[in-house]
């Protein structure tokens, strides 16, 4: 296997744009992708773009294809990676795969998403058959009731506190302040937060993700090319897919077994992110900073613990004592994370890779992880895909 | 009074016992399946086939959530919207289920809370009809045990 590089990233910010396409979107990021890269459109050899449900794609997930077709049809073969909302993160890994592998030495990996309006239901298919669709039917449990499940189990088991979850969305906030790319670029106070409309007990609105509208890109290369083009080449350290394992007990149907091992994890982020740290060669302690998926609050405090970056039931107290923020000992989503951009589903995994690479370069200003030489991103989706992926400023 | 007609065929039933959830059971490993499965999903497993199999009415809330908020479709409700509880209860034959509790006071539903299966109205639909799903309402702590 090859080295594989970063060389290039762009992205169009978050936000709702009524007057753009999906493609209006992409086509933003991937210029600036190539430009920073300094790479023509005719030197890339294979594109991996994400699959959405949401736009674009021609109804079969053929995003990539739209953004050929955008770009000009130089005959580039093209990978469609569908995922639910890792698809950005599964889209990554086999640009990644491929370069490393020697089959391609320059791919572009893209993603872009524009959402319909108020919050999504996960499955797209409405037939009793699909079990996402009989639990909504018979029992009525959207995303954020969902994630107050999780979420009240914690509180029984560590004593989690209402305000304890609403200072996590104020220290989110306050790192999107400095991103140029949030769609929330505000500093929230915790009464804010806590005034905020209750939309799942315990979870406020301003302590889950909305949906949002945003694209990202990356150009990719081998690392002979990197270093022979490229001033500011980030380094794949390592990328991993997992899918969920059957012995989790996270209730993401309308039943399953009762887990013989006791609590319920997400095991495809959780394997994902031990096979791509392996892969890289690093523990918890050498990593500098982490994107994960927040796409509630409560993602903050059980993600680190999942992935044995601290004990269980330590989360909260690290979060207090601001070892989450970017100058602290463990900095999770110095990008504001999915808090402050909302949720553009499959661009979220390209976009955490170009957070990485922000951060790795040293262009984070005010929200840069000081020293910053590894990071971690990790996204999920719908059908128990999990994505990860571990980057170094330096090989 | 006409019978209410289940929000979706196959996955409860009254028998003699009592409200029942009505899936597979794996005759290797164990495994309860919800609804109905023709095989074992379990990767450790090759028994050839699954059972019918009864689960429930006994379990303990292992968490729950509050609906705060009117949910977009598919979900039924009936006007004007109440708040709802549901719970991800752990039966003691071994399910892990979802389903609605049946209380007036959602706030005073709680984690480690013993519960039984019922079945209870969900909503009627545009022509007035009833439809039923299956709930948990809670119980004294050791009952069933
Ligand atoms: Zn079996």
């Amino acid at each position: 296997m090859r080295d594989v590089a970063v060389i290039g990233l762009g992205m169009h910010p978050w936000g709702k744009f009524k007057d753009k396409s999906v493609g209006d979107l992409c086509r933003v990021a991937v210029d600036q992708a190539l430009a920073d890269a300094g790479v023509a459109w005719r030197e890339i050899e294979g594109v991996a773009a994400a699959s959405s449900r949401f736009s674009g794609g021609r109804g079969w997930g053929l995003n990539g294809n739209d953004v050929v077709d955008d770009l000009g049809n130089t005959g580039v073969p093209v990978y469609n990676l569908s995922a639910g909302c890792a698809a950005g993160g599964n889209a990554f890994n086999v640009g990644w795969s491929m370069v490393a592998s020697g089959i391609h030495d320059v791919m572009l990996v893209v993603g872009g998403e524009k959402m319909p309006k108020g919050f999504i239901q996960t499955s797209g298919v409405e037939e009793v058959t699909d079990p996402e669709y009989l639990r909504q039917v018979c029992v009525g449990m959207p995303g954020p009731a969902f994630w107050g499940a999780m979420c009240r189990r914690r509180m029984a088991k560590h004593g989690t506190t209402e305000e304890q979850l609403a200072r996590i969305a104020v220290k989110a906030h306050a790192n999107s302040v400095h991103n140029k790319w949030a769609r929330f670029r505000k500093e929230f106070t915790l009464e804010q937060v806590l005034g905020s409309a209750m939309v799942s007990y315990p979870l406020r609105l301003f302590e889950i993700c909305p949906v949002s509208d945003g694209a990202a890109a990356v150009v990719i290369c081998s690392a002979d090319i990197a270093r022979a083009n490229s001033r500011r080449p980030v380094w794949v350290a390592g990328s991993a897919v997992a899918t969920a394992r059957f012995d989790d007990g996270i209730p993401r149907g309308l039943a399953g077994p009762v887990p013989a091992h006791g609590e319920a994890y997400h095991s495809e982020a959780a394997l994902a992110v031990e096979k791509a740290m392996a892969m890289a060669g690093v523990n918890p302690p050498e990593v500098d900073f982490m994107e994960l998926q927040d796409n509630t609050v409560f993602y903050e405090l059980s993600f680190p613990e999942e992935w044995g970056f601290c004990k269980p039931g330590e989360a909260e107290g690290l979060m207090e004592a601001g070892e989450t923020t970017p100058t602290g000992s463990m900095p999770i989503n110095p990008s504001g994370g999915f808090q402050s951009f909302g949720e553009a589903t499959t661009a979220q995994g390209i976009w955490q890779v170009c957070e990485l690479v922000t951060q790795l370069r040293g262009d984070g200003g005010g929200r840069q992880v000081p020293g910053a030489g590894v990071g971690l991103a990790q996204a999920l989706g719908l059908g128990g895909n999990g994505s990860a992926v571990v980057m170094r400023s330096e090989l | 009074m006409p019978q209410a007609t289940p929000v979706v065929e196959g996955l409860f039933t009254d028998t003699a016992n009592g409200p029942r959830l009505t899936g597979s059971r794996c005759a290797g490993c164990d495994m309860p399946y919800l609804p109905v499965s023709a095989l074992c999903h379990n990767p450790d497993c090759d028994a050839p086939d699954l059972q019918p199999a009864e689960f429930g009415p006994w379990g303990v809330i292992w968490s729950l959530a509050r609906q705060d908020y009117p949910p977009p479709a598919p979900v039924k409700f009936d006007e004007p919207y109440q708040a709802y509880a549901m719970a991800v209860v752990d039966l003691d034959d071994g399910l892990r289920v979802l389903g609605r509790v049946a209380t007036d006071d959602p706030e005073s539903v709680d984690v480690g809370q013993r519960v039984e299966l019922i079945i209870d109205t969900l909503a009627h639909d545009e022509d007035g009809k009833e439809l039923s799903t299956w709930k948990f309402r809670v119980v004294e702590q050791g009952a069933g045990a």
